[in-house]
């Protein structure tokens, strides 16, 4: 993860260092303007109390354009400072954002990736990455601060100088150790909060058809409230700690100025500019301790990021061993022995339940394959290869399929890279919905809703398989490809699919309950699998 | 009450620090001004009292920060109790994507946070805090409070301007938000199809363009709201060099007119002193601005998810209602089913079937209220629709099974909170998931995800079955109950429903014939 960061942090290094240079710079002016203002008063009010001669004696022409140039100074560069910084902090972030999906995307098993907490990470947790980086020009500010500050106190008397050192340390001490005490278990449990909030309001509200007609929303809702009440608690106890750790600096900035002002002997507008510069010293240093605390946000985050991270790096050592597969599939089932070539077809049925979707799933590298699960793909077993291998050889169209929220020919594309809009409607002609698709307002581009909401339950199925031919592969695996179709339909499909098997040489495994498409698998004695429940198949 | 009490609170607590401003540069420049007469007496007084005004200061801030949150969190309740409901029954067929709707709900709430904890009880305390301010200063110098006054004319010119502008930048911006979180959560729904196809690269290329489009957008909001914040530290710089000049021309007694005033050092350091604190609330109110941008946008699109709802009918269904589609047409903006309509007699099983693609389901939705109609008009009883409470009093089983993380128990209470644990798992029995329960050895305790993972495709039809046995209502809308399941427990499903809805309004949506064979009536859409 930190390399992740450190590569996205690089082609903005510039701004970066930029940015903290204008953050010194403003710093710096703001220390100056205040410092110098006390100067110059408690310089005037002496030589005043002096005679004329003394006020004739006092040069007020360069302290007070000073004064005018620090204020415009300030302004200028902490305007400057902003928007580098977080210009520098957005871009590098965005990086993060895509890498980081990148690495959501090449997870070993996909069913367990709840998009509640997968969204999370993408928008909180880089959001709180943004912070840590925005604030990058605090410590130059900070270091800035402190220098100037020790320097001028020096100019009055060095032993006040040596009491601001000591509170700077004693204040960022502080920081460092009340954050992980007052803010770090607030911060996970923030995050913790939130993320259990979202995933379950996604868990719910894919459950709305049910929850209306149960009227479910008040119960659900109260559920709901109890988690809530726990983050606002949680955010509660972050706020009054970051509020705490702050205070830390109101008190000491009093205290330098009282420090000043008591141990200087120097002349009495050097120890005035001395005690307001050691209170800007002071407050240069909030960016930082700022940072400090809001370290709790980010470390929960990183950890959680960091699993992300560590994920892929496993995964890619594992795609480098793997090679072409998918010439012969055999499966052994506890008595059941089924062997295929490419290009064969295969029927499986059953009861519903016995076990002949998790089959399919695990054959299209979807599902974990178990040690036992008794499928060989040419002469390896199927649990000893790499999950992107297999999917490279099947080409699923799933019970339930899930579709983009997009059109149609976002869907299809979906298959392979470089699909022109020929292939589509051809696919889609084999899936018997090329006729749907042209009498839609929009055609390929019909937007179809929240997940495919928009179709019917047959033209979700139809889709799903028009986009497993598209995918090429050399085994197509269908799950009850028929579900939701009439019969008239149903009929067409199996014949269209028959013809598109023979044409493309492409093998083919089949679960279904009705006769017609296990026909497709064709009448052999070894063409239909019977499997009755799970490691029990009977033929 | 407590709420506003609170929020006042803070508000309180936040101009009160800058009382104990005051009392910081009254004690620091007492004690220049003791300094300079060498009375030693006086000088460890007042350095006693400028720690003493820190320690105020810090303890007035804490209580102001925890102030503010307590109301922030009164604020999100409220928010919550109004919100949620909505999203959890967001029409399926709506355009806005699920994951949309559920940062909206979210993440649009925990926006109003910073709104209520920081930026109203700041924006009331920067409306008190400059003039206590400038009250104190009038006691030392009456000119360097008319100073400080006067910049408050140019400065409030400045930040009327960047205020607008970043205003509606930043609404822009909260909607592009909003979407690449709906994008996020739609991908990594559709993982297993992303992954099964290797399109990961080009789904990562697509978002990444979409992240990077985002932080441009946010970028040009910056560029608006940093104007207002720099017009305020220019303001604010500004004063003190004003004040600074005057005090010191003052003092050496060379003002370019005749001085109305005759200053000492102490009066010229304590304004001097005062001059940053007179624009130290506008600049915490503008380091919470960011905090009111996102909070206002937050609070539209909160509107928008929940305008105040209409009252709702508690005309609750009793007996087996008949049901009227008369001329109805579903319209989805782009695609439009129907007219349909149809006679359901009351205490009738009704199937309707047809080809794929033809409206059942949508005929179905659209008597919930879950799809949008265009044209024509559903009657209940006689009584239109949406006149007439059907949520919750209907049992539904539909396409597909909605599953919520818990027990198998659970899942099929949801028909029904009140039913006990015998008349939940006699109707998980009925509906035929009995093998099942009796495979897994687990009982009703069975886990379950939200995907009800590890459930075959019928098992699931099963749990939905399960729940409308258990619902008992007088009106049941079935949406093709027994797809995915063979033959045999097709035949099972229907005889099971078949015997339990004898005294019900049946409306169901089917291909299979073992199931229209138990319908008194059925219908062809054609």
């Amino acid at each position: 993860m930190d390399r992740l960061l450190a590569d996205a942090i690089g082609p903005e290094r510039r701004a970066f260092h930029i940015a903290g240079a204008l953050a010194v710079a403003a710093t710096i002016a703001g220390i100056l303007l205040l410092g110098l203002s006390g100067w110059f008063i408690t310089g005037a009010a002496l030589a005043g109390l002096g005679g004329v001669l003394a006020v004739q004696g006092f040069n007020y022409l360069v302290p007070s354009a000073m004064i005018r140039l620090l204020a415009i100074v300030r302004t200028t560069a902490r305007y400057g400072e902003r928007l580098t910084g977080h210009r520098a902090a957005l871009m590098a972030l965005a990086t993060v954002r895509a890498r980081v999906f990148d690495r959501i995307l090449s997870v070993r098993d996909v069913r367990a990736v709840s998009a509640g907490d997968a969204v999370t990470r993408l928008v909180q947790d880089i959001g709180a990455l943004e912070d840590r980086l925005v604030r990058k020009p605090a410590l130059p500010a900070a270091l800035a601060g402190a220098a100037i500050g020790l320097v001028l106190l020096w100019l009055a008397s060095p032993w006040a100088s040596l009491a601001l050192l000591a509170l700077i340390a004693g204040l960022v001490l502080w920081g460092h150790l009340a954050t992980p005490r007052l803010l770090a278990s607030a911060a996970t449990d923030i995050a913790a909060a939130l993320a259990r909030l979202k995933a379950g309001m996604i868990d719910y509200a894919w459950a709305s058809p049910e929850i209306l007609a149960y009227d479910l929303a008040p119960a659900i809702g109260r559920s709901l409230a109890a988690e809530a009440a726990e983050l606002d608690r949680a955010r509660r106890r972050f706020a009054r700690g970051e509020a705490i750790i702050d205070a830390g600096l109101t008190l000491g900035g009093g205290v330098a100025m009282a420090a000043v002002l008591a141990i200087s002997g120097a002349a009495l507008p050097m120890t005035v500019l001395a005690m307001l510069a050691a209170a800007g010293a002071i407050e240069a240093l909030s960016g930082y301790m700022r940072g400090v605390s809001r370290g709790a946000l980010v470390t929960a985050a990183l950890a959680r990021l960091e699993d992300v991270a560590g994920r892929d790096e496993a995964l890619m050592r594992a795609e480098r061993a793997s090679g072409p597969v998918g010439r012969t599939i055999a499966l052994d089932r506890n008595g059941a022995h089924v062997r295929l070539a490419a290009g064969e077809r295969l029927g499986i049925a059953g009861r519903s339940g016995s076990g002949k979707t998790s089959l399919l799933e695990t054959l299209a590298g979807i599902r974990a394959a178990d040690r036992d699960c008794g499928i060989v793909l040419d002469d390896r077993p199927l649990a000893m290869l790499p999950p992107a291998a297999v999917r490279a050889v099947f080409a699923l169209s799933p019970q339930d399929a899930l579709f983009l929220s997009g059109t149609i020919r976002d869907n299809l594309r979906v298959a392979r890279a470089g699909l022109d809009d020929e292939r589509l409607w051809a696919a889609l002609d084999v899936a018997c919905l090329a006729a749907d698709v042209r009498a839609m307002p929009h055609g390929l581009d019909q937007w179809i809703g929240d997940g495919g909401a928009r179709l019917s339950g047959g033209q979700r199925k139809r889709l799903s398989i028009a986009r497993a031919l598209l995918a090429g592969k050399p085994w197509l695996l269908l799950d009850e490809p028929s579900e939701g179709l009439d019969m008239a339909t149903e009929a067409r499909l199996a014949h269209r699919l028959d013809i598109w098997l023979r044409d493309t040489g492409a093998g083919l495994v089949v679960a279904s309950h009705r006769p017609a498409l296990l026909a497709l698998a064709g009448e052999g004695a070894g063409a239909i699998l019977k499997i009755d429940g799970p490691g029990r198949p009977s033929s | 009450m407590i709420n506003r009490f609170d929020r006042r609170g803070a508000a309180l607590l936040w101009t009160a620090d800058s009382g104990a401003a005051i009392l910081m540069a009254a004690a620091l420049a007492a004690g220049v001004a003791a300094a300079a007469r060498h009375d030693h007496g006086a000088l460890r007084l007042a350095v006693g009292a400028m720690v003493a005004a820190a320690a105020l200061r810090a303890a007035l801030q804490i209580g102001a920060t925890d102030a503010g949150e307590i109301a922030a969190a009164d604020a999100k309740t409220s928010w919550r109790k109004r919100v949620y409901p909505r999203v959890l029954v967001a029409p399926p067929g709506d355009r806005r994507m699920l994951g949309e709707a559920v940062a909206d709900a979210v993440d649009r709430i925990e926006d109003l946070g910073g709104f209520h904890a920081r930026f109203l009880p700041l924006r009331r305390a920067a409306i008190l805090s400059p003039l206590v301010i400038a009250i104190a200063a009038v006691f030392a110098s009456w000119i360097a409070a008319a100073i400080m006054l006067a910049t408050l004319v140019p400065f409030g010119l400045g930040m009327a301007l960047a205020g607008t502008a970043a205003a509606r930048a930043a609404a822009r911006q909260l909607d592009a938000l909003s979407r690449l979180s709906g994008l996020f959560v739609d991908r990594v729904r559709a993982l297993p199809v992303i992954v099964g196809f290797g399109a990961q690269e080009r789904i990562g290329r697509h978002l990444a363009d979409a992240t990077r489009e985002v932080a441009a957008r946010t970028i040009d909001v910056l560029k608006v709201a940093f104007v207002s914040s720099a017009v305020i530290e220019f303001f604010a710089a500004l004063s003190v060099a004003m004040v600074a000049l005057y005090c010191g021309f003052n003092l050496l007694g060379i003002l370019p007119f005749p001085a109305p005033e005759r200053l000492t050092l102490g009066e010229a350091l304590f304004v001097l002193i005062l001059a940053p604190e007179f624009y130290l609330p506008m600049r915490r109110l503008a380091a919470a601005y960011h905090d009111k941008q996102v909070g206002e946008a937050a609070v539209e699109r909160l509107e928008g998810i929940a305008p105040p709802a209409p009252a709702p009918s508690d005309r609750a269904i009793e007996a087996p209602p008949a049901l009227r589609f008369d001329a109805v047409v579903v319209d989805y903006g782009e695609t439009a089913i129907g007219p349909f309509t149809l006679d359901v007699a009351s205490g009738s099983i009704f199937a309707l079937r047809g080809p794929t693609g033809i409206g059942k389901s949508s005929l179905l939705h659209a008597l919930l209220g879950l799809a949008p109609i265009g044209g024509g008009r559903i009657l209940v009883d006689g009584r239109d629709a949406g006149d007439v409470a059907l949520a919750g009093h209907v049992g539904w089983a539909g396409q597909s099974v909605a599953f919520i993380p818990g027990t198998l128990a659970d899942n099929i209470r949801l028909a029904r909170p009140e039913a006990d644990d015998a008349a939940v798992e006699a109707a998980a029995r009925d509906a035929g998931l009995g093998p099942m329960i009796e495979a897994r050895g687990e009982g009703m305790a069975l886990r379950l995800d939200h995907r009800g993972s590890g459930l075959s495709g019928g098992e699931r039809r099963r749990v939905g079955i399960a729940r409308v046995l258990l619902k008992d209502a007088p009106l049941w809308l079935l949406d093709e109950p027994t797809a995915d399941l063979d033959a045999r427990s097709a035949a099972d499903i229907a005889a099971i429903l078949a015997s339990a809805a004898s005294g019900r309004t049946v409306l169901m949506a089917t291909h299979s014939a073992e199931l229209a064979a138990i319908a008194t009536s059925e219908m062809v859409l054609a």
